[in-house]
């Protein structure tokens, strides 16, 4: 178990190292850099050459990824190239609203999707059965921005219940937040929703079918006491490990997501970052996401070998 | 060992059971509707400079729309596009158009409650060369060589030459009156006080989320329309418009084409469309083949149909037709020119110079604005009437200023509405830092000098004319049109002059309940 899990850290680390070496390098490749972006119209001649001195950015390419490298090793993420700011100082709000978001689509997930999975796998192939698995797949194949377009419309501008956008900056408190998150955390939820019903729905059916739910049964007990008290705390860990997993591959969409509804989180920081080629930042924020990912991924496999008995007989 | 033994003594239960209460639970107010405010004019701004935005009004990373709130400039234009007062009342120049005086007007207060003096425009004006701040505003006003104070409500401008036209150029957006109390004499630090003379005050500065001014009631134009602004960013396009759509915004600075079909059909709104002196052009190198012969580069743009051009790429909105020239129609030096397209000619062009069967260009564009693209592919298309057969190369947008532009021999490029007096020396001149076509035209350089040092008006308009027209022949920029610009906002507001943005007069709008 110990060693398991020790394995994993490991291999998530590797990954971690290389996901940066290939961010570093692909932002590399790309044409110009944070003097052009930066100066733009006037980045020509000796105002560039002076803003790439002043930024380092005229040393060669190998040496500027050693001693970007050193500090990374040190624990020193660097400072925002353009910003004046350490990335750590910068990132560190944004992460915090992205965990939040994050957070909350996956606390209103999980409940919905126990309940309608549930309802769904004690009706099978009836009609709220077919009803909700066509949703969820509707859900799992339309894009995260095309959900929250339409969102916007029937909420924001149609019905004026919820804010279409996010007005507050990335260092504000949380209560601030938690009023504006109402759209972007509902776009994520119905993502994640998606995954951990169809999830929970087959589980669910897989154990209605086993033996001791029959021999329940016969023993006089009533079928919602089997359901309630047996056959979901089985089904749970499979659908909390699959939400795990859906969280981190919607990392990806979240990035979307924040941009649509100004968010201020990890994700609309990053594209900035990109735009304004300042690589520190950029880093930081690709390096918190592979990190979130990784971390994402090995609660996910903890959580089915704690959980389920069955795993957990296997492997010790 | 049963299965429920299993089970037993664990806290699953209960976790199952307390997330099906949970969902009870959920608090159900948490989709309140948005915090209507009144009376306060809410805008957004791109966050263009990522953050970095300060409130210094002639810093490249300028907070704008806030800077041109908080300060004003010396003189404004008026209805016609031509100077008229603002902090300064009256300004004139010696005979050799080479000194020029400006008398403040007397009563103006900072916000800071100290009185408006020479001495800050001084200050304000001595900055703006500072190498230091690197304002971009720099290049333009070099041209003064001294700046005292005469007494407190006059100062003194020396030029290093006579320019009939430097109030235009002190009239920039960029150039605002700052205040130099407690300055300590600095010229190259950043302004960062918001401290200024303007029609609102600043009261938080949040560049990343929402910045507030509230209003100046001491303004020496009149107390403004609302009593407080808010600044709010949000970069993205599409959710700037589903903000105003939603009312988070009352107003949205600009509206793409595409986007105006959302405002059809739909109470509340006004969309306003009003002429700009943007522009995009199509930049030929005079000084590397073909384009070093004069007939091959007026053959490309003779073979223009620049009100197609107008008709397919600014749609609804719509434009002006150019004829070439940067000088747009508001522009008091504006002259019109007709400039259909002439294909035969510009075959016999290119036969002469050598093409009779035509020639192959390629033409580098990017993506980093839509009209580059658009206009570089009509082109295309027009082009091939005439035998010229273009290969569109789409350049990647990172890098473009430095590595495309001023480098190939034929690109394209946009442009911001610029005066006269300063785009033509800007971008024409030969040798100028931005001259993108490496145009080098004696008699056009001759021209310009001659206008700068001509007192009357409509005399020194007849030699901007001729200079214009030596572009049209020999020039190496194809200009087509200048757009109009749309900006969308709520019903509730009014008096939002149909002007640029630069000069739209903020206090003067107003927000019904």
């Amino acid at each position: 178990m110990l060693a398991n899990l020790l394995t994993r850290t490991l291999s998530g680390f590797v990954t971690l190292v290389v996901v940066l070496v290939i961010v570093f390098f692909a932002l590399e490749a790309l044409p110009g850099d944070a003097c052009t972006a930066y100066l733009e119209r006037d980045a020509r001649d000796a105002l560039l050459a002076a803003c790439r001195e002043r930024f380092g950015l005229d040393e060669p390419v190998p040496a500027r990824f050693s001693s970007w490298a050193m500090a990374l090793a040190s624990g020193d993420l660097g400072t925002s190239i353009l910003r004046d700011r350490p990335v750590g100082d910068i990132l560190w709000p944004r992460f915090r609203n992205t965990a939040l978001l994050a957070g909350v689509a996956a606390a209103m997930a999980v409940p919905i999707a126990l309940v309608f999975g549930t309802l769904a796998a004690l009706r099978q192939d009836g009609v709220f059965d077919i009803a909700a698995s066509t949703v969820v797949l509707v859900a799992m194949t339309v894009p995260e921005f095309v959900i929250a377009t339409v969102l916007v419309f029937i909420f924001a501008i149609w019905l004026q219940w919820a804010p279409a956008v996010v007005t507050v900056s990335a260092g504000a408190p949380v209560g601030d937040l938690i009023g504006a998150i109402a759209l972007p955390a509902a776009v994520l939820t119905t993502t994640l929703v998606a995954h951990a019903m169809r999830v929970h729905r087959a589980t669910v059916v897989e154990y209605l079918a086993f033996e001791f739910v029959e021999a329940a049964r016969l023993r006089g007990l009533p079928k919602w006491r089997i359901v309630l008290f047996d056959v979901l705390p089985a089904a749970l860990p499979p659908t909390l490990s699959v939400t795990a997993v859906s969280l981190a591959g919607v990392l990806g969409g979240v990035v979307i997501i924040e941009r649509v509804f100004n968010y201020p989180g990890l994700g609309t920081l990053a594209l900035q970052a990109i735009l304004e080629r300042d690589l520190p930042v950029l880093q930081g924020a690709v390096a918190v996401f592979a990190v979130t990912y990784v971390l994402l991924a090995i609660t996910a496999d903890l959580l089915t070998e704690l959980l389920d008995p069955r795993t957990r007989r296997g492997t010790s | 060992m049963t299965y429920r033994d299993t089970l037993s003594g664990r806290p699953w239960r209960r976790a199952a059971l307390s997330l099906f209460v949970g969902i009870l639970l959920w608090p159900t107010d948490m989709f309140v509707g948005s915090t209507a405010q009144a009376e306060t004019l809410r805008i957004a701004h791109p966050l263009g400079n990522g953050g970095k935005e300060n409130v210094d009004p002639i810093h490249r990373n300028r907070f704008y729309p806030v800077t041109v709130m908080l300060y004003d400039g010396l003189l404004r234009p008026d209805e016609a596009g031509r100077p008229s007062p603002s902090l300064a009342t009256q300004w004139e120049s010696s005979p050799d158009l080479r000194e020029w005086i400006f008398i403040l007007r007397e009563g103006v207060t900072f916000h800071d409650g100290s009185a408006l003096d020479s001495d800050d425009v001084v200050f304000s004006l001595r900055r703006v060369l500072s190498e230091e701040i690197g304002s971009p505003l720099r290049s333009t006003l070099a041209i003064m060589a001294e700046i005292e104070a005469l007494d407190d409500r006059t100062v003194r401008i020396t030029l290093d030459a006579p320019n009939a036209d430097f109030p235009t150029m002190i009239m920039h957006y960029l150039f605002r009156v700052v205040s130099s109390e407690g300055q300590d004499e600095s010229l190259d630090a950043i302004y960062e006080s918001g401290v200024g003379t303007g029609p609102f005050k600043l009261t938080t500065l949040d560049a990343e989320g929402t910045t507030v001014l509230e209003a100046n009631p001491d303004y020496w134009d009149g107390a403004p329309g609302v009593p407080m602004v808010e600044v709010i960013a949000i970069p993205d396009s599409e959710a700037r418009i589903q903000a105003l759509l939603a009312g988070q915004l009352d107003l949205v600075r600009r509206v793409n084409p595409q986007q105006l079909a959302l405002f059809q059909n739909r109470d509340g709104f006004e969309v306003q469309t009003f002429a700009t002196g943007d522009w995009t052009s199509l930049v030929m190198r005079t000084d590397t083949p073909p384009f070093d012969d004069v007939r091959v580069r007026r053959a490309l743009r003779l073979l223009v149909d620049r009100e197609a051009i107008v008709r397919t790429v600014l749609g609804e909105a719509g434009g002006s037709v150019s004829c070439d020239t940067p000088v747009w129609p508001g522009d008091p030096y504006h002259v019109a020119q007709e400039c259909p397209p002439d294909l035969e000619e510009a075959r016999r062009l290119l036969a002469e110079a050598g093409y009779p069967d035509g020639l192959d260009v390629e033409l580098h564009t990017s993506g980093l604005n839509a009209l580059m693209v658009e206009v570089a592919q009509v082109y295309q298309a027009q082009a091939a009437e005439a035998g010229v057969r273009v290969n569109v190369r789409m350049a990647p947008s990172d890098g473009y200023w430095s590595n495309v532009w001023m480098q190939r021999p034929f690109v394209a490029a946009v442009w911001s509405q610029r005066p006269a007096a300063q785009i033509l020396s800007e971008a024409f001149l030969s040798g100028a830092n931005w001259n993108d076509s490496f145009w080098d035209n004696e008699e056009f350089d001759a021209l310009l000098a001659e206008a700068r040092a001509t007192i009357d008006f409509e005399e020194r308009k007849a030699v901007y004319a001729r200079a214009q027209q030596l572009i049209w022949e020999d020039g190496g920029s194809m200009i087509a049109f200048f757009p109009n610009r749309v900006r969308a906002y709520s019903d509730t507001l009014s008096g939002v002059q149909p002007v640029h943005d630069f000069f739209l007069r903020w206090h003067e709008i107003t927000k019904a309940e």
